[in-house]
């Protein structure tokens, strides 16, 4: 009995504990005998779910301390900011000014809707459809070779690099002396100032971003093609269809979660990129051309010191990306009621 | 795969074209890296080098301080990823498997701090260091001094616990048996000698792939880097510090050394994607992002 009781001890599990104490009373014949271990398992198990409550809270210490200190402490504190003027790094100077800064972002004049925002909007949209359709036609077609895994390799270099190597090696390959001019001239045609010229700017910059995530979307549609049963294949077969009838009628739309989910992660991952810019024009230049909401966020905080209206503009970002991060939730959950 | 082949040669052109744009620009920074003087910038562009010199990587020693470079990346690429499992493998255990009041908010948070866009920190990040108090000169009220800003502290901080990774161990721990757990209890064993000795040799295989996926971010990290270095230099990392070359006069000279600084800084972290390509590429089929 000891030894059975003792076992519901390292049990935990108030439920169990009890069962077990109820079969030992059986045993024992008598109803006192049940009471009395059923309350001391009772006892017991209460015991050792305050220990676990213990352990489990000095188990999660570390990461709670760390979010408390770095992701809620932080985001208050944006929010104070973003209403508020402050230039120096005196805790005393902060000024409250309610929401100027917003006022000013979204003033007459204030470059921040356009050009700011709407390259930011540019710039995202152009990687997704750069980078989703050049995805779907890779890996539809990877599926038709041998190598895979090799063929994958090689997309997904970019990935594992620093932005710093992706784009000053592309910045260089855009100058007059680097190689994209170099095969625009043996092809007969004349050199084009890509990041120096405001028209093709920021195009030029789409290009890398969309050239740096192909790997991983390539990955994501490739689980998601291989999901698809090889049965609708070879139904498809015998009735004769095309390949480009199967592409179009079969694996597109079976694809969709995926297509889906590539899609809004790719956008997302636009709105808030800024690095590559950094590294390929230093400041958004020529003029403006290449400014996104990140960037103009980044210089109005650590070039002009304006730590108010360079937190209203993260949070108008901020905004911008729970909205579509929620549409896409949604999305998900309906996508889910149809299938 | 078997399936319909009308047009092989098609998916061959096509996947062959896509992975020689992809290769290229890779192929390009190596081969300019050993361009001599003058040779970069010269028309008509040529891809391959006159000879292949060592000189711009010799330049690439003079002009930075790469041992500080590579200490300081190292150091701060070996810390953030020790401390990313160590922590995420504690919560992901209590997560998964303990019982206490709270659990399902705690892991709630832990889903919602994957959702805030890293830039929205840096404000406030590079404030709180500033002003941590105690520490660089600081007083109790956080005054007076730079804060963490003096230290490698600064550079690592705001990466030592990550939300995704809680996430990846909570879900992997939830699969170990409740039955190995019981057993190790009953023999005796406190909560922290089940997690040492049951669930974490359990998890070795989500912890590589955490590990790598946490070493290559934070070896690549700039923006951070960029920001805390600007504070105090003796933080730059190689990304930061090759980045600086570009500010010398000449770009025609620069350039080649440039691509011998990155050549240096990106082989480590290809070396090693390419050893343990498998863990990684199913690290990013897990979190989807990136």
């Amino acid at each position: 009995m000891a030894t059975t009781v003792g076992s519901a001890d390292e049990d935990g599990g108030g439920g169990r504990g009890s069962t077990d104490a109820a079969l030992c009373g059986d045993e024992d014949g008598g109803r006192e005998g049940v009471r009395a271990a059923g309350s001391r398992a009772r006892a017991a198990a209460h015991r050792r779910r305050r220990r676990q409550t213990v352990v489990a809270y000095l188990f999660l210490t570390p990461s709670l301390f760390f979010f408390a200190v770095f992701l809620v402490l932080p985001l208050l504190f944006a929010v104070l900011l973003s209403l508020s003027r402050w230039a120096g790094f005196d805790l005393a100077d902060i000024r409250p000014v309610g929401t100027d800064n917003f006022a000013a972002l979204f003033a007459r004049g204030s470059s921040f809707l356009t050009p700011v925002l709407s390259n930011t909007l540019l710039y995202a949209l152009g990687t997704v459809v750069l980078a989703l359709s050049g995805a779907v036609l890779v890996a539809h077609c990877i599926t038709n070779l041998r190598f895979q895994g090799l063929w994958r390799t090689l997309y997904f270099l970019p990935i594992v690099t620093t932005v710093v190597a992706v784009g000053n090696v592309w910045k260089y390959m855009y100058e007059p002396g680097g190689l994209v001019n170099g095969v625009l001239n043996a092809l007969g045609l004349r050199s084009a100032a890509f990041l120096q010229d405001p028209a093709t700017a920021l195009p030029s910059i789409v290009v890398v971003q969309a050239w740096a995530s192909l790997g991983s979307a390539i990955l994501v549609l490739t689980a998601g093609l291989k999901a698809i049963p090889r049965s609708y294949y070879e139904a498809a077969e015998l009735d004769g269809a095309g390949q480009f009838t199967v592409f179009a009628r079969i694996t597109l739309p079976l694809l969709r979660p995926s297509l889906l989910f590539v899609c809004v992660t790719q956008f997302i991952t636009g709105l808030q990129s800024f690095a590559l810019i950094i590294v390929m024009t230093g400041e958004g230049g020529p003029g403006d051309a290449t400014n996104v909401a990140a960037l103009e966020m980044y210089q109005r905080a650590f070039k002009y010191g304006d730590w108010g209206s360079a937190s209203a503009a993260a949070l108008v970002l901020f905004v911008l990306i729970l909205v579509i991060t929620l549409v896409q939730l949604w999305l998900f959950r309906r996508k889910g009621e149809d299938a | 795969m078997r399936r319909r082949r009308r047009f092989p040669w098609l998916s061959y052109l096509l996947v062959g074209v896509g992975a020689v744009v992809t290769v290229v620009p890779f192929l390009d920074m190596l081969l300019t890296s050993f361009k001599g003087a003058g040779e970069y910038g010269r028309l008509p562009y040529r891809f391959l080098p006159e000879a292949f010199e060592l000189s711009n990587y010799r330049e690439a020693f003079v002009r930075l301080d790469l041992p500080l470079l590579f200490r300081n990346s190292v150091v701060a690429t070996a810390v953030i990823t020790g401390s990313v499992l160590l922590t995420s493998s504690l919560a992901g255990y209590a997560l998964a498997k303990l019982r206490f009041p709270g659990r399902d908010l705690i892991f709630r948070l832990v889903l919602a701090t994957m959702m805030f866009p890293p830039f929205v920190f840096f404000i406030p990040h590079f404030l709180i260091l500033v002003h941590w108090p105690l520490a660089g000169g600081n007083g109790l009220l956080g005054d007076g001094g730079a804060g963490l800003t003096v230290s490698l502290a600064a550079l690592v901080m705001p990466f030592l616990v990550s939300g995704f990774g809680i996430f990846l161990m909570r879900q992997f721990i939830v699969s170990v048996p409740d039955e190995m757990l019981e057993a190790a209890r009953i023999d005796g064993a406190g909560e922290f000698t089940v997690w040492w000795r049951i669930v974490v040799p359990q998890t070795k295989p989500v912890a590589v792939t955490l590990a790598l996926l946490t070493f290559v971010s934070a070896w690549n990290e700039y923006i951070w880097a960029l920001l805390v270095s600007t504070a105090n230099p003796r933080l730059m990392t190689l990304p930061v510090g090759i980045q600086t070359l570009q500010s010398y006069l000449d770009p025609n000279r620069m350039v080649p050394v440039m691509m011998a600084g990155l050549m240096l800084s990106v082989l480590p972290v290809l070396l090693l994607f390419l050893l343990l390509q498998k863990y990684y590429i199913r690290g990013v089929m897990l979190s989807g992002l990136k």
